[in-house]
């Protein structure tokens, strides 16, 4: 499978179709037993985690990984001081602080978390826990950012307030976003490309539309939740 | 406001200093050494969540390691102290790159057999070390330059609190740097770092050294200050005393295990010349902390700090650097 720049792709599929796995084996968590990976025309298989995500790739997590007795802000801030140019010159220590913490607002301000910028993230609610994750992602200004179901585990108006704050931030465009998703509604609402995964293997791809009108996806997948 | 305190303690020590009993300064030099050895196993336990249980290998390293440069080269003291932590740092990377291998309870066990493979390995090298009798006579030279100052006691003791307050500024920059913000991230939670593209193995390392660095540093004051060095220097009590001080202390605030090491040594040598049960004594006071009072002898001093609506400037030293706002 492929993405494109620019595109907002979404991985879709039944409990154990690998969608997990593709995205430890993009981040390097997993190696592969075959098979390449590609970022940006460059070979990134087998190299370690941190050096992929220094490459411009921002994951978040299905289980939401934080820093819990830091603040929101600065939860974001580390984030954004990973891959600042600045962050091995020891005595610019304040300076990096400074547009760390600036690049920190604006993302939580991007996911309306402004109001909760000086809570302790292991306070905070789930939903807010989940946007927050997110905000950290997106302060490492990634070419690639990949969102392991982001909505997982929240209510239906929170689900509804992370689509609206998600779709906010994808309609300025420019991100390039893998998405794994159970909720189909989100699917829908954010993608505009489909790839579906079926036993490790895509067995559908393209556009939302197509995808849904797919014979094989319906019985694979989607045809469960109808019938 | 614990600044000014802070200041004004040492600045009180350092006045008091030439009055009181030459014991009893004696007891105060030896608590400061070990206020920084304390301090120094901080920056891994407190700041980073890297439980070492073999934090004596820094100590009898540095002792070691300046007991021979002093006994040897004829160094000037405070050059003699500076070659003893050069030396004991250089041991200290390929211990802690093995070490960061692993992490939790395998890392507190990798740091103790470093320690116990130090303490074996001064009994099979008797011709250096001198095997279980230790090295003896070891003088405090003042070298070319004729630095005498730091050959009585009284100039002994401002050596001694010159290299703590400095350590603990350093330290204090350290944590409070963008290097300290990712030492945090990593005690909070170091799969994530490593997915925000940390490579935490490198910062471990990193701190395992200077935590090194600076408990050679207190193994290199102790050396001159006893004029002697024996193996129980690497013996695991030692880690564990330390440990311990930082605990009662109160860990990841660098001031409080200064407190804890210093006021352990105090409360060692008057409950062992009251009683032999000492030991017991210890166990209860560490057992009592641990269950009333995790935060610590400095938690405890600054309660009543920390209720107050928190200011800019003070009491960030338990938090992680945070940006000025």
């Amino acid at each position: 499978m492929a993405i494109e720049p620019g595109e907002v792709r979404a991985v879709i599929g039944p409990n154990g179709a690998g969608k997990s796995t593709l995205f430890n084996l993009i981040t390097g968590v997993l190696p592969p037993t075959d098979g390449d990976i590609v970022f940006a025309g460059e070979r990134i298989t087998g190299l370690p985690v941190h050096r992929i995500i220094q490459k411009g790739v921002a994951r978040t997590f299905q289980l939401t990984h934080l820093f819990p007795a830091l603040t929101a802000r600065e939860n974001v801030r580390v984030a954004a001081q990973a891959r600042h140019a600045g962050r091995w010159r020891p005595l610019a220590g304040s300076a990096l602080f400074a547009a760390t913490a600036q690049a920190a607002d604006a993302a939580l301000d991007l996911m309306r978390l402004s109001g909760v910028a000086d809570v302790k993230a292991g306070v905070l609610s789930h939903g807010d826990q989940r946007l927050l994750e997110i905000a950290m992602a997106i302060a490492q200004r990634p070419r690639l950012l990949m969102l392991d179901e982001p909505t997982q585990g929240l209510s239906i108006e929170e689900t509804d307030r992370a689509v609206h704050i998600l779709r906010g931030m994808l309609s300025d465009g420019g991100l390039t976003v893998l998405l794994v998703e159970h909720d189909m509604e989100v699917v829908f609402r954010l993608a505009d490309q489909i790839t579906v995964l079926h036993r490790g293997k895509v067995i559908a791809d393209g556009p939302p539309a197509a995808v849904k009108a797919n014979a094989e996806v319906q019985s694979a997948y989607l045809g469960g939740l109808d019938q | 406001m614990q600044r000014v305190v802070l200041a004004a303690v040492v600045v009180l020590l350092c006045a008091l200093a030439p009055v009181v009993p030459p014991f009893t300064l004696t007891l105060i030099t030896e608590a400061l050494i070990f206020g920084l050895f304390a301090m120094s196993l901080d920056l891994m336990v407190g700041y980073t969540r890297l439980y070492s249980f073999g934090h004596a290998a820094a100590y009898g390293l540095g002792a070691y390691a300046t007991a021979l440069m002093l006994l040897h080269f004829d160094l000037p003291l405070p050059l003699g102290i500076l070659a003893g932590v050069a030396l004991a740092v250089v041991v200290a990377v390929p211990i802690a790159w093995i070490c960061t291998k692993s992490t939790g309870v395998s890392f507190a066990m990798l740091t103790l057999a470093f320690a116990q493979l130090g303490y074996a390995m001064l009994f099979r090298f008797k011709d250096v070390t001198g095997g279980s009798d230790g090295i003896g006579g070891i003088p405090r030279p003042a070298g070319p330059f004729g630095l005498a100052v730091f050959q009585g006691k009284l100039g002994y003791f401002y050596l001694v609190t010159f290299c703590l307050v400095g350590s603990y500024l350093l330290c204090r920059v350290l944590v409070r740097s963008p290097f300290g913000a990712v030492l945090a991230g990593i005690r909070e939670n170091d799969a994530k770092m490593r997915a925000l593209g940390y490579n935490t193995r490198a910062y471990k390392m990193a701190v395992v050294v200077v935590a090194y660095g600076f408990g050679a540093l207190a193994g290199a004051l102790y050396t001159p200050f006893a004029g002697f060095v024996a193996p129980e220097l690497f013996f695991w009590l030692v880690s564990g005393r330390v440990l311990i001080m930082v605990v009662v202390g109160g860990a990841g605030t660098l001031i409080g295990p200064i407190i804890g090491g210093a006021f352990f040594l105090m409360l060692e040598h008057e409950l062992s010349e009251a009683t032999d049960l000492w030991p017991l004594i210890f166990g209860a006071i560490f057992i009592a902390f641990v269950m009333l009072a995790p935060e610590g002898i400095w938690g405890l001093l600054t309660r009543h700090a920390r209720t107050q609506p928190p200011r800019p400037d003070d009491d960030a030293d338990r938090e992680a650097p945070r940006a000025a706002s």
